[in-house]
C-alpha cells in the first residue's frame, strides 16, 4: 500500500516528485569522491567530493577546523592526510554547500598539483575517512539528475553516458583483473558462496533435515581462512606505497659498463663520481627523481666483481642487498663488449642477467630492464642490428640502446622506463586504473569486515552473522559479478537433500 | 483464547442465492481460496465463495502442520493482516514448536502440528460468520470474458462466472482464482493414471482450462507434487524411533492469541525414524512400475518424494518424521516418505523401516500433476495484466505450501476487493515483508518448479522477522480496510508500549563501574569504561529485559509483558538501522511507476534489443520491479526513468489510466 496511490495523485505525478524534488534528508547518507578532471596527465588535478560528509572532509584535509570557507570562493590551503598530518600538496580549496552545488549536496572540490603521486595521495586520504567511499561510474550525475539538477538534454543524455562509462569500467575491470587477479578473485567469490549456502542451508533446513554435522565448523574455518587471504592480499598490494614513498629503482651491472653515469644522466647532474677506472663507485649512491610525475628512489651500487678490496667487497655486498629490495632494476651493460652475433650478444646479457639477479625468474621479468650504454662507441649497422634483433630474442625483458656520453637513444629509454614505473604503481592519469583499484580496495575492506561481523555474531545469533557473509559476498560481487538468492538455493539443493 | 463455537456450515444451494452479481467470486475453498473470500468481505466487498464440497473447505490435503522456517514467517504476516490461519493454527494446533531456537529470533520458525478436524471446523465456522460472504457449493464450468473496458489496460476482461447444471451466470467485478492441484488435475498410482485434485476429488471443468490458455491465451505449464501413504497409527512400533517433545509453553502463531487451545500437556509428541537400505532397494527394484517418477513434469528440490531422494542422493539414510494427526485421529502421517509406486509395493517399502515393520496403510500415497499460470503475467496485485477482473492465487501461481497459498489469497482478495470497488491495486514491497517477496518473486523471476518461501530468500531478513510482523503490517492493513479495529487497537497499543519502552532504555544510563556491581552476570569489556544505555547493555547476550528490570523496576517493569520483543528489538536494532538506508533507496525507486501499456519495442529511447525483450516480457511495474531484472543494465534503468519524465512534461501516453478515480 502506498500513500501515493491511496491518494490518487496521477502516477507520473509521484515519478517526478521522487526525483525532481528530493530534499536532502532523501539523499543517499554515502559521501563519494573521485579524480573529477580528464584522464591524462594535465597540470591541475580536480578531486571532486559530494555528500553529507564533505565538510568534515574538507575541515580535516585543508586544516580548517573553525569554519568553512565561503561559498564557491576558492581558498588557497595546505592539503593534509587527516589521520599522519602529513602534508600532501598545496592547492586550492572550495565549498558548496547544498542545494546550491551539482550533485545538490554538500560538496567540496580539491584543486591539486596533476602529478599521480599526490592525486592518488588525496584519494587515498580521503578513502581513509569515515562514511567515505570512491564514487561508483556515474554517480555524481546520478544524483545531480535525482536532485532535479540536470536539464533535460543533459538527462537525455545520461544514459548514454552510464552506458558508456560503465562499459569502460567493465574493460577496465577486465584488464586489471586478467590472470592470477581475477582468478584469486573468483576463487574467493566461489569459495564465499559455498559458505553462505551452507549457513543458509543450515538456517532453513537443519532443523527438519539430515544436515549432517560440522557443516557450520567447516564455514568457520573457510571464513578464517579467506578473511587472512584477503587481508594478506590487501597488505601486498604496494602500489600505493610505492606512490608516496618512491618506486625503488636499482642500477647495477658490472663494473664500468657506466652505471653511474646513467644515474648522472637520469639527474641531469654529476651526482656520482664518474670514471673510466673500475670500481669507482664503492657505495651505494641514492638520488630522489621525478619521472613523468612518478617518484623514483634511485640508487647506484658498486658494480659487481670479485674483489679482494675489503672496501669494495662490501659495496658489492650492499649492492646485492639493494638489488634484493628494489621494485626495478636497471642492468647495465656495456654494449661495445657484445660480439656482433645476435644470438650470442644474447648470450652474454643472460649471463650478465643471472649475475645482478641470480633468482630472476620468468614470471618477475618486468622487474627488470636491459640498459646497453656506450652505443655511441658502435658502428651504426652493427647498433642498428642490436636494437632490432634483441627484443625479437624471447626470454629477455625490454632491452634499451642508448650513450650517456650523447643522450642518443634517452627517450626511448625514458619512455620505456615511463611505462614500467606506471605498471609498478598504478596510474591514476590513464583510464583511472587506481580508481578502480581504490574501488577494488574498498570493496575487498567491506568484506573483511563483514566477515569479521560473522566470527563476532556466529555463536550469538546466526541471522546476523549469516548477514556478514552475504555482505561480503555482495562487496566481493561488485568486483566479481553480481549474485542472486537462485543461486544459493542451487548449492543448497546440490549439497544437501531436503525432505521436508 | 476465546472459545470458537463450533458450527457446521450449511451447504447453500442456488435457488438460495440472494443476488446474481456480487463484487468478488472466489473459486475453491482451500488456504488460498478461504483467505482470498474472507479477506475480500473485511475489505467490505460482496463476496461469493465457491467450492466443489463444502466439508473440504479448510482440508489439510497433504501434511498435519503449518509454519516452520520461513512459512511460519508468512503465518504471521498473514495474521498480521487479520487473515485466518494463523487462529485457525492456534485453535487446531496439538504439538507447537519454535524451530531454530538458537539461531537467532530473525529466523526463528514458529511450527505446529494440526489437528485435521479441528482445522477444518475453525475454517468454516469462521468463514460462516464473516458478513457479506456467501459460500455455495459448486463446480465453475466457465468463466464469464468480454471486450476489455478500454479506458483501462488487458485484452479481456472476466464478468463471472457459469456454474455446471446451472443456467444463469453469476457476475462479479473480480474473480480470483485459486485451482490448487485441480486444473487439469491427474492422480498417479503405480501405473494408472486418473483425472483429479485430490483423492477422491475431480478435477476442475475442462472448461476452465481452456478458457485460459485458449481464449486469455496465458501461458500454463505443468508441475507435480505427491503425497505419502497414511498410516495405522496402532501397527507402529514407536520405541523403535525417537520421540520428539513439543515446547514446554506453546506460542501461538496469532498476534491476538495469548494462548493455544490445547494446553501445554495436551500436546502429542511426534517421532523421527530413518530410511533404510532396503527402502532404496524396493525403490529401484519398482521404478518400472512407477509412471509419474518416470515423468519428466517439474517436482520440488525441496519435500521430495521417496524415490527422488533415493535416486538423487544413493546410499544415505533419509529422515522420516512420523506426526499425529489429530487429537483423536488413529492415523500417522509420515512425511518423508512421499511416494507414488503400487500400493502393494508401498506396503512392502515402509515395512523396511524398523519402526513401521508390522504398519499397515490406511490410504496409499499418491501422486498428483496439475497446471499452473506462468507468474510473471501477473502484476504485483496478483491480478492477470491481459485480464481485467481476474485475479490467481496459490498453487495456480506455481508455489507449494498451505501457507504460501494463504498469503497469496489474502493479497488477492484484497485487490480483487479493491477493484470492484475501483480502487487502484496495492502492492507490498520486498523490503516490508515475507508476502512481498514471495509475490515479487513469482511476477518478476517466474517459476521453475514450485515455489516455496525460505528465508534466505529475503534480502531484508533481519528486518522482516517474524516478532514484528505486526508493526510492519497491521497498521497498513487497517488502513486498506482488512484489518478490525480490534486488532488495530491491539497493534498500535504495543507500538505504544514498545516505543515507551525503548525510549525508557535509551534514557536509562548506567557506567560501566556500576554494571559490574549491579549486572555483575554481564561481562562488559574491561577496557571500556563509558556510559551504557539500557538499549547498549540489552544487546549483551547475558542479559534478558527482566534482569534489567529488576534492577531498575520502576522504570521498567511495566513494560515486562514485552520482554522477549525487547531482547530482540535491542539487539537487531544496529542491523536495522543500515538495512533502514538501502531499504528507503528500493523504495524510492518502487513508487517510481511504469506505465502498463508502454509498448516497448517502439519507445524512441536508447533500449538494448536484450532489453526491450525482457521488459516486454515481464512488464515490470515500477521502476525498482526493472532493476531487478536480469539484463537490465544500470543505462537502460535510466533510459526508461527518462522517457517516463519526458512523457510527462509532453502530457503524453495514457498516463492516467494508472490511477483510477475512486
Amino acid at each position: 500500500m502506498r500513500k501515493e496511490t491511496a491518494t490518487g495523485l496521477p502516477a507520473l505525478y509521484q515519478l517526478a516528485s521522487t526525483f525532481s524534488g528530493a530534499p536532502a534528508g532523501l539523499a543517499d547518507a554515502d559521501t563519494i569522491f573521485a579524480l573529477s578532471s580528464g584522464h591524462g596527465k594535465c597540470g591541475v588535478a580536480v578531486v571532486r567530493i559530494s555528500g553529507p560528509a564533505s565538510s568534515m572532509a574538507l575541515r580535516c584535509m585543508a586544516g580548517l577546523r573553525r569554519h568553512l570557507p565561503s561559498p564557491r570562493t576558492a581558498l588557497l590551503r595546505s592539503i593534509t592526510d587527516p589521520s599522519s598530518k602529513e602534508i600532501l600538496d598545496r592547492g586550492l580549496v572550495l565549498w558548496f554547500p547544498g542545494p546550491h552545488s551539482f550533485t545538490g549536496e554538500d560538496s567540496v572540490e580539491f584543486h591539486i598539483h596533476g602529478g599521480p603521486a599526490v592525486i592518488t595521495a588525496v584519494l587515498q586520504a580521503l578513502g581513509s575517512m569515515p562514511g567515505m567511499r570512491p564514487a561508483e561510474a556515474g554517480e555524481f550525475t546520478r544524483r545531480a539528475f535525482q536532485a532535479g539538477k540536470l536539464g533535460l538534454t543533459e538527462v537525455e543524455g545520461l544514459g548514454d553516458l552510464i552506458h558508456a562509462e560503465t562499459e569502460a569500467q567493465r574493460r577496465q575491470a577486465l584488464r586489471q583483473m586478467s590472470g592470477d587477479l581475477q582468478r584469486l578473485y573468483q576463487d574467493w567469490s566461489h569459495r564465499l558462496k559455498r559458505c553462505l549456502a551452507h549457513v543458509e542451508a543450515f538456517i532453513d533446513f537443519s532443523e527438519d533435515e539430515l544436515i549432517e554435522d560440522g557443516v557450520l565448523e567447516r564455514v568457520d574455518s573457510s571464513v578464517v581462512s579467506l578473511q587472512a587471504e584477503i587481508e594478506r592480499h590487501l597488505k601486498d598490494e604496494r602500489r600505493g606505497e610505492r606512490l608516496r614513498s618512491g618506486v625503488h629503482v636499482v642500477i647495477a651491472g658490472a663494473t664500468n659498463a657506466g652505471k653511474s653515469s646513467l644515474l648522472n644522466t637520469l639527474c641531469q647532474r654529476p651526482a656520482a663520481i664518474v670514471s673510466s677506472i673500475a670500481g669507482t663507485t664503492r657505495d651505494v649512491v641514492e638520488t630522489v627523481l621525478d619521472i613523468g610525475g612518478f617518484p623514483v628512489l634511485l640508487s647506484d651500487t658498486a658494480g659487481l666483481r670479485d674483489s679482494t678490496d675489503l672496501i669494495e667487497q662490501e659495496g658489492v655486498r650492499r649492492a646485492r642487498e639493494r638489488v634484493q629490495q628494489a621494485d626495478l632494476t636497471l642492468v647495465v651493460v656495456d654494449s661495445v663488449l657484445l660480439p656482433c652475433e645476435v644470438q650470442k650478444a644474447a648470450d652474454i646479457l643472460q649471463e650478465n642477467l643471472t649475475s645482478v639477479l641470480p633468482d630472476l625468474k620468468q614470471t618477475n621479468k618486468d622487474r627488470c630492464l636491459l640498459v646497453l650504454n656506450k652505443t655511441d662507441l658502435l658502428p651504426e649497422a652493427h647498433r642498428r642490428e642490436l636494437e632490432r634483433e634483441l627484443n625479437e630474442v624471447s626470454g629477455l625483458p625490454p632491452v634499451c640502446l642508448l650513450s650517456c656520453q650523447t643522450h642518443e637513444g634517452l627517450q626511448d629509454f625514458l619512455s620505456v622506463f615511463h611505462s614500467r614505473l606506471k605498471i609498478l604503481c598504478g596510474d591514476p592519469l590513464s583510464g583511472a586504473p587506481t580508481l578502480t583499484q581504490a574501488r577494488h580496495r574498498a570493496h575487498l575492506q567491506q568484506c573483511v569486515v563483514a566477515l569479521a561481523q560473522y566470527q563476532k555474531l556466529r555463536d550469538t545469533d546466526l541471522a546476523l552473522a549469516a548477514d556478514g557473509v552475504r555482505l561480503a559476498l555482495t562487496s566481493l560481487g561488485r568486483i566479481t559479478g553480481k549474485l542472486g538468492a537462485e543461486e544459493i538455493l542451487d548449492i543448497i539443493f546440490k549439497d544437501f537433500c531436503i525432505g521436508k | 483464547m476465546k472459545l470458537h463455537p463450533v458450527q457446521t456450515l450449511v451447504s447453500r444451494c442456488i435457488g438460495h442465492l440472494s443476488r446474481q452479481r456480487y463484487d468478488v467470486i472466489v473459486v475453491g475453498g482451500g488456504h488460498a481460496g478461504t483467505e482470498a473470500a474472507a479477506a475480500a468481505a473485511r475489505m467490505g466487498a460482496e463476496t461469493l465463495l465457491v467450492t466443489q464440497k463444502i466439508q473440504t473447505i479448510g482440508a489439510l490435503s497433504c501434511n498435519p502442520s503449518l509454519g516452520g522456517v520461513g512459512k511460519g514467517h508468512l503465518v504471521r504476516e498473514v495474521d498480521a493482516l487479520d487473515g485466518l490461519c494463523g487462529r485457525a493454527g492456534d485453535w487446531a494446533g496439538i504439538h507447537f514448536s519454535i524451530l531454530n531456537r538458537r539461531k537467532g529470533p530473525a529466523v526463528w520458525g514458529p511450527r505446529a502440528q494440526l489437528d485435521r478436524q479441528r482445522y477444518r471446523e475453525f475454517i468454516q465456522g469462521e468463514l460462516l460468520s464473516i458478513k457479506r460472504l456467501t459460500v455455495l457449493e459448486g463446480s465453475v464450468e466457465d468463466l464469464l470474458v468480454t471486450e476489455p473496458n478500454p479506458d483501462e489496460p488487458g485484452s479481456h476482461r472476466v464478468t463471472g462466472i457459469c456454474l455446471e447444471n446451472v443456467l444463469h451466470p453469476i457476475s462479479a467485478s473480480s474473480v480470483v482464482l485459486t485451482t490448487g492441484t485441480f486444473l487439469s488435475g491427474s492422480l498417479f498410482v503405480g501405473q494408472t493414471t486418473s483425472p483429479g485434485g485430490r483423492i477422491g476429488d475431480a478435477p476442475s471443468s475442462a472448461g476452465l482450462s481452456r478458457t485460459l490458455k485458449e481464449t486469455l491465451g496465458l501461458r500454463v505449464g505443468r508441475l507435480r507434487t505427491g503425497t505419502p501413504p497414511r498410516i495405522v497409527k496402532e501397527s507402529v512400533d514407536f520405541s523403535l524411533a525417537n520421540v520428539h517433545l513439543p515446547d514446554r509453553h506453546p506460542t501461538p502463531f496469532s498476534f491476538m492469541n495469548t494462548h493455544t487451545r490445547c494446553k501445554p500437556e495436551e500436546q502429542l509428541p511426534c517421532h523421527l525414524t530413518y530410511t533404510t537400505p532396503g527402502v532404496e532397494r524396493v525403490v529401484q527394484e519398482s521404478l518400472h512400475l512407477n509412471c509419474h517418477i518416470q515423468q519428466d513434469t517439474k517436482g520440488p528440490r525441496y519435500c521430495p518424494s521417496i524415490e527422488s531422494r533415493v535416486l538423487r542422493f544413493p546410499g544415505r539414510r533419509h529422515l522420516v518424521w512420523l506426526e499425529p494427526e489429530g487429537l483423536t485421529s488413529d492415523l500417522l502421517y509420515p512425511q518423508g516418505l512421499s511416494m507414488t509406486m503400487p500400493p502393494e509395493v508401498q506396503l512392502r517399502l515402509i515395512r523396511e523401516i524398523p519402526a513401521l515393520r508390522r504398519a499397515e496403510i490406511h490410504a496409499p500415497g499418491y501422486g498428483v500433476q496439475y497446471d499452473f499460470v506462468c507468474p510473471t503475467q501477473l502484476s504485483s496485485a496478483l491480478q492477470v495484466k491481459s485480464t481485467q477482473g481476474l485475479f490467481l492465487a496459490g498453487q495456480i501461481n506455481g508455489t507449494t505450501g498451505y501457507e504460501e497459498a494463504a498469503a497469496q489469497g489474502l493479497w488477492a482478495g484484497v485487490n480483487a476487493a479493491r477493484q470492484a470497488h475501483s480502487m487502484p491495486p496495492v502492492s507490498l514491497s520486498r523490503t516490508e515483508s515475507y508476502i512481498g517477496v514471495l509475490i515479487d518473486d513469482l511476477v518478476s523471476r517466474g517459476v521453475t518448479e514450485p515455489y516455496r518461501m525460505f528465508t534466505s530468500r529475503a534480502e531484508f531478513r533481519t528486518t522482516l522477522r517474524p516478532d514484528n510482523a505486526d508493526l510492519r503490517l497491521t497498521p497498513k492493513g487497517y488502513e486498506l480496510g482488512c484489518v478490525s479495529s480490534s486488532r488495530y487497537q491491539e497493534a498500535t497499543r504495543v507500538q505504544n508500549s514498545l516505543q515507551e519502552a525503548m525510549t525508557a532504555l535509551q534514557a536509562l544510563t548506567l557506567s560501566t563501574n556500576s554494571c559490574r556491581e549491579k549486572l555483575p552476570d554481564i561481562r562488559v569489556s574491561e577496557t571500556k569504561s563509558t556510559v551504557l544505555t539500557g538499549m547498549e547493555l540489552l544487546q549483551y547476550k547475558e542479559l534478558s529485559f527482566e534482569m534489567l528490570a529488576s534492577v531498575f523496576p520502576e522504570r521498567l517493569s511495566p513494560y515486562l509483558e514485552f520482554s522477549q520483543r525487547l531482547k530482540i528489538e535491542a539487539v537487531y536494532k544496529p542491523h536495522c538501522d543500515i538495512n533502514k538506508k538501502e531499504i528507503e533507496r528500493i523504495q524510492r525507486e518502487e513508487n517510481m511507476f511504469l506505465p502498463p501499456d508502454i509498448d516497448y519495442f517502439s519507445l524512441p529511447v536508447s533500449l538494448s534489443n536484450e532489453a526491450r525483450e525482457i521488459l516486454d516480457r515481464v512488464r515490470p511495474t515500477t521502476l525498482g520491479a526493472a532493476t531487478r531484472l536480469e539484463g537490465i543494465t544500470p543505462a537502460a534503468v535510466v533510459n526508461l526513468y527518462n522517457y517516463v519524465h519526458f512523457a510527462k512534461k509532453k502530457g503524453v501516453n495514457g498516463q492516467q489510466k494508472m490511477t483510477r478515480s475512486k
